[in-house]
């Protein structure tokens, strides 16, 4: 006989008194003033993490600097111009999307998407002269993976942050979600640290292979009686001990996840927009329940500012690029379209903003031998993608590198340079873009940004 | 590290009277209480919990300012504090760095504090006669320096330090003003320096471990060097002691003798699976010859059952260093078991052959695309990670493990792109053997080897700390095969003597099997085993004979005093089991009879993928998580923090319930099933206190609180003796809350 979450939650909703609920308010980071503003619309950030560092060169390809683009990547890694999906920005200028992004390619038209140009992690402005004679600051430990993948969240190149910059969004507008308990941030790809703020925890739960109702489920085994005095020993021994960090950590984390599934249990969102079965889309699909789940009144969650993350890997293709990129491409161009489509059919296309983020973008000259097995090494400034109803679509933002090795974006000269562009737009003007469309008043940006003063303008007109 | 805070001597002198002038204050009072073998910080009176704590530069009393009035470093201008406390057991040649200290706020934030200085409070001299007038020796002085996060007015805070694991008595000092500040600490008194100076103690000679151990460090000993205690184990261990059981682990003959490993040679299929298992194939051909299941059931079945527990727990922690991922298509069981021989046998073998054998290992050469790269089309996977991840780190750092700094206090990157490019080309010209093992079937079997031609890129290179190699006498052919094979060897060696390599893999074999967050002390012990340095704790005779000598890392990880003791107070110790030694640790302690089949493929589902631990399936080469993970708010590591989520520690939970209450039922993929055998529990049902004992002793090792066991004999007691099946119930619901709790979760 097995008793599951709803009879025990029937034990826990009494047992979790005292310490424990304390514990989970501040676990959730919903500390907020006595009388919270709460906010008259909704808002979401959807992060897609391109995990392993997103090839921006293949993505996305000026179409005006084809010839020097084919010549550095060679036969074995240039897209043939004829293949790539050209688009006319109203920004100006003639670029091709990669040949499967043809879902992108076609919201790009309808001006629901943008492009941003080479962005990425950067201490102040940066040129191949002051990155070359180290007058410049660099952000650190440029080109590795766990750091750079650091820096596109923590949104700080020049120290080792332990917050993300959604999470230290989230902090600061706790108050736009009024008196609702339920978590601001939330991943479906697990802990990572862009959702983590100064007391902001995230919520991290299943993609849409399990339903909303069972994504934080407690199985115990036994009957209804066993279970409640076994349930209430279980809830009792989460307070004891908590003098110890770790014990405490691991115990808030438990106690967090219990109290959200009271919430998630009570609704079961169903979605008529198709999502293909790929990791990715399984995630937006979950993404799109939890938007509804917490904005239709009948569930009582009633969430108005939102940050969610997914993230898919495969993207360090220092091997048979050609072949991976494709395939993963493919899957972001459908999730994505899939995504906007559900957004639509909720009513809130206007006010889900949907970014990528990737480690880093990749060397313009290949890297290894063999025809079908050449790919890419690791490089910096990216081209991303942003998509939503209130994006300015159908433009370019930024500035698009100039596509030479040894050229005047590229960090290197002389003997062997690789093509790893110097960003001309730093990550935290394109969070700081989107943070303010979340709500983040201008006043707020230093403290959640420390480095933006450092740069011309700290946002880019991309939102609406 | 050690003894870095010059400021402090300079002004030790003048500080010498202040201290008498205070001691001789708190002499009046009553002697304090001792807490036994922890560190006792002094407070100024018997019924105040305020310190004796000074401004270092200036002398002054509290309040103190987080930026001191006399600093000497503009990069630096924090205020360091000075302390005094006694019961300090430093052991032959520790330092600051064998202490940690912390403060924790009126908000409850608690900031890590870096100790820069311990030393005796000296004695005061007849100047004249040389004579002593007043002997402090039994007192130390420490010096914390204030953490750069803290803001600038919290008022008091409480500050504790730890040595060895154990945690002093908490006292407060004020910051920007005095008062306000969290309570005292649940029965915390006032701590003022005895009135007779204690005299000093003798430095401790460390514990050989030669003799009998007590169940309590048995237990945690075995979870620090095994998949998880079992009661014939600690009786075993404890009676034989820790230092024979580590030299009989060490000599245990492994279940393949020709390749030093407990995995057993497979054969490799040919290339193509369709081939390899043409339609109308038993479904276990693709099973045993084409996915994961071989290995990951031979993996627990050796850490269920086998007696070699340190081998496989060291190998373990060894993979998640240096990281081949079998994800699809790099699942063929018979390519990951080359992988996993080269790991058992760096266990107890020599770094520097285990950085060779992985680099030459065909797997990885191609999961890191070394054998992709040439001197024309270089690739630079495999160089930047063997760097970053198998060798350096990413910023230089101290023998104990902190990085070091330049003058502008930013820690200093360990190699640069050069040097990555550098590398690249070093490793260039090398593929699979081209002796096929079989028609169609690819050697993933030999270790790689020069392609020859001209390849490898026969240049001159810059290596780090001033290597170079000369170019090679001729391009092509002959020469360049022996020009790749002499530079790879120029190479390792070079990535392998890098001071850098001790602390930075020491550190994480630390964080794997004892605690997240050891002292500097600590690593810098075990740094020293991995030098060969003479200095270490535990010199073998005459020192371990060789750098990189894993069974002395091992040794000095195992028996460091930071490791070693029954219990723990520091609230930072210990470490959260990761998955598999959280699913190996409930069946070996419940005596489970198994077939080893728990991931892909079970009954259950892959449970130690459902808590994100698929084994040998970690999703990047940066491992199943990460090791400089800070649990949120913690200011502290947790490296398998990273993968408990509001998601996985439910599913935690569930594993738990399931191996609990149903196991893993006999099936096409799982012969013999799993379960668990509560029998011991069970015959103690009608004493649910004996169940809460027993368990207390065996899975967490006496550490079980009195409200801890009252909660859970009442939950057996809400299974009445009327119940036909009480007993199992009892058994049940006990093992069930034990293993589920947060205080097992954690292996402190």
């Amino acid at each position: 006989m097995a008793t599951t979450r709803r009879d025990f939650l029937r034990t826990s909703a009494c047992a979790l008194g005292g310490v424990a609920m304390a514990s989970t308010l501040d676990s959730f980071g919903i500390v907020h003033a006595l009388t919270p503003q709460q906010a008259t619309d909704y808002r979401a950030l959807v992060c897609i993490f391109l995990n392993g560092g997103n090839d921006g060169n293949n993505t996305v390809v000026d179409l005006n600097q084809y010839n020097s683009y084919a010549a550095a990547r060679g036969v074995d890694l240039a897209i043939p111009q004829a293949n790539l999906l050209s688009v006319a920005p109203v920004t100006g200028g003639s670029f091709g999307f990669h040949p499967n992004l043809t879902q992108l390619r076609d919201l790009f038209n309808q001006q629901k998407l943008a492009v941003i140009s080479n962005v990425g992690p950067l201490v102040e402005p940066l040129t191949k002269t002051t990155y070359q004679n180290n007058t410049g600051k660099k952000p650190l430990q440029l080109f590795s993976h766990s750091d750079q993948v650091g820096l596109f969240q923590t949104a700080i190149a020049n120290v080792v942050s332990q917050t993300g910059w959604s999470g230290r969004v989230a902090d600061r507008l706790t108050n736009l979600n009024g008196s609702s308990t339920f978590p601001q941030n939330i991943s479906i790809a697990g802990i990572n640290l862009l959702l983590t703020g100064v007391n902001t925890r995230q919520l991290a739960v299943a993609d849409s292979g399990t339903t909303l109702a069972n994504v934080l489920q407690l199985i115990m085994t036994g009957s209804t009686s066993e279970v409640n005095s076994r349930t209430t020993s279980f809830n009792e021994l989460r307070n004891y001990d908590r003098n110890f960090t770790l014990i405490r950590a691991a115990s808030d984390t438990r106690t967090s996840a219990i109290q959200t599934d009271q919430a998630l249990s009570n609704f079961n969102p169903i979605l008529q927009t198709a999502f293909p079965n790929t990791s990715l889309g399984r995630q937006l699909l979950q993404v799109a329940r939890l938007i509804k789940a917490c904005t239709d009144p009948a569930a009582g969650i009633n969430m108005k500012r939102q940050i969610f993350f997914c993230q898919i890997g495969g993207f360090d293709t220092h091997s048979a690029q050609i072949g991976g990129q494709s395939g993963l491409l493919t899957q972001l161009s459908a999730a994505m379209n899939a995504f906007y489509n559900a957004t639509v059919e909720l009513g809130v296309a206007n006010n889900v903003t949907t970014f990528t983020l990737s480690d880093f973008g990749r060397t313009l000259q290949p890297a290894g031998s063999g025809a079908a097995q050449v790919g890419s090494d690791h490089a910096w400034g990216n081209n991303h993608f942003i998509m939503g109803g209130s994006v300015l679509g159908g433009r370019f933002y930024g500035t698009y590198p100039t596509l030479a090795l040894g050229g005047p974006d590229d960090t290197d000269s002389g003997g062997n340079p690789r093509g790893r562009w110097i960003p001309t737009t730093s990550v935290e003007q394109y969070a700081a873009t989107l943070a303010s469309w979340y709500g983040l008043s201008s006043v707020d940006f230093a403290a959640v940004f420390p480095l933006i003063g450092r740069f011309a303008t700290p946002t880019l007109p991309f939102m609406a | 590290m050690r003894n870095r805070a010059f400021p402090v001597r300079q002004h030790f002198a003048g500080l010498i009277c202040v201290v008498v002038a205070i001691i001789s204050l708190g002499a009046r009072q009553q002697a304090a209480a001792v807490v036994q073998k922890s560190p006792l910080l002094f407070s100024q009176s018997a019924t105040s919990t305020r310190a004796i704590a000074l401004e270092s530069v200036t002398l002054r009393a509290e309040p103190f300012k987080l930026t001191s009035e006399g600093y000497f470093s503009p990069n630096d201008p924090r205020t360091r504090i000075a302390l005094f406390c006694m019961n300090l057991d430093l052991l032959a040649g520790e330092g600051a760095n064998a202490l940690t200290a912390d403060v924790q706020d009126a908000t409850g934030t608690i900031y890590p504090l870096r100790v820069e200085y311990v030393g005796e409070v000296p004695p005061t001299v007849n100047y004249i006669t040389g004579a002593i007038i007043n002997d402090f020796r039994g007192i130390s002085m420490i010096i914390v320096r204030l953490n750069d996060l803290m803001p600038a007015d919290p008022g008091d805070v409480l500050i504790r330090v730890n040595l060895h694991g154990m945690s002093s008595n908490r006292v407060r000092f004020g910051i920007g003003h005095v008062g306000g500040g969290l309570p005292d600490d649940p029965g915390a008194i006032g701590t003022p320096a005895p009135q007779t100076v204690p005299s000093p103690t003798p430095t401790p000679t460390p514990d050989p471990f030669t003799g009998p151990a007590s169940d309590a460090d048995t237990v945690r000993f075995l979870e620090q060097a095994t998949w998880g205690a079992t009661t014939a184990e600690v009786n075993r261990v404890k009676a034989m002691g820790f230092r024979a059981y580590l030299n009989e682990q060490f000599n245990l003959p492994v279940a393949n003798v020709p390749k030093g490993s407990n995995y057993p040679d497979l054969s490799f299929p040919v290339d193509d699976p369709a081939q390899g298992c043409p339609s109308g194939s038993p479904p276990e051909c693709i099973r045993d010859n084409y996915s994961i299941y071989p290995v990951q059931k031979t993996f627990f079945t050796n850490a269920l059952s086998r007696q070699d527990q340190l081998r496989q727990r060291v190998a373990f922690a060894l993979h998640q260093i240096t990281v081949v991922s079998g994800l699809n298509p790099l699942d063929r069981p018979s390519w990951l078991t080359v992988y996993l021989q080269a790991l058992d046998r760096g266990a107890f073998g020599n770094y520097r052959t285990l950085l060779q054998d992985i680099t030459l290992n065909p797997e990885m050469g191609e999961y890191l695309d070394m054998r992709l790269s040439t001197r024309t089309n270089p690739n630079e996977n495999f160089a930047r990670e063997v760097l970053q991840l198998f060798s350096l780190g990413v910023n230089e750092l101290n023998t104990d493990g902190t990085a070091k700094l330049d003058a502008q206090g930013i820690p200093i990157p360990a190699y640069t792109q050069t040097n990555v490019n550098e590398f690249t080309r070093l490793f260039t010209g090398w593929n699979l053997s081209p002796t096929l093992i079989a028609p169609n079937t690819t050697n993933w079997r030999d270790p790689m080897v020069p392609r020859g031609g001209t390849q490898h890129d026969f240049g001159a290179k810059t290596l780090l700390n001033g290597v170079t190699t000369a170019a090679c006498s001729s391009a092509s052919g002959a020469a360049n095969v022996a020009c790749a094979q002499a530079d790879l060897t120029v190479g390792l060696d070079n990535l392998f003597n890098h001071p850098n390599v001790g602390p930075f893999i020491g550190k994480q074999l630390i964080q794997h099997m004892v605690t997240s967050n050891p002292s500097p002390g600590y690593v810098e012990r075990v740094a020293r085993a991995f030098n060969n340095n003479c200095q270490g704790l535990y010199p073998d005779n005459p020192c371990s004979g060789a750098r990189g000598d894993m069974k002395a890392v091992v040794t000095a990880i195992l028996l460091d005093p930071e490791a070693r003791g029954d219990v723990k107070t520091d609230p930072n110790y210990g470490k959260l089991r990761e998955p598999v030694q959280y699913i190996t640790g409930i069946l070996r302690g419940f005596n489970a009879t198994s077939d080893g089949v728990l991931g892909n493929r079970s009954t259950n589902g892959d449970l130690p993928g459902s808590l994100d631990q698929p084994v040998f399936q970690p999703a990047t080469v940066f491992s199943y998580y990460q090791p400089g993970y800070e649990v949120p708010g913690t200011g502290i590591l947790g490296p398998a923090f990273g993968i408990l989520s509001t998601s996985t520690t439910l599913r935690r939970a569930n594993v738990a319930n399931q191996l609990i209450y149903s196991g893993i039922l006999v099936n096409a993929n799982t012969p013999t099933g799993t379960q668990l055998n509560l029998s011991s529990l069970e015959s103690l049902a009608a004493n649910p206190g004996a169940i809460a004992d027993q368990l207390n002793t065996l899975m967490l090792h006496g550490t079980m609180s009195t409200q801890f066991r009252t909660s859970i004999v009442n939950a057996m007691n809400a299974i009445p003796t009327s119940d036909g099946s009480f007993a199992r119930k009892r058994a049940q619901v006990a093992a069930y809350l034990v293993v589920t709790s947060s205080q097992f979760d954690i292996q402190r």
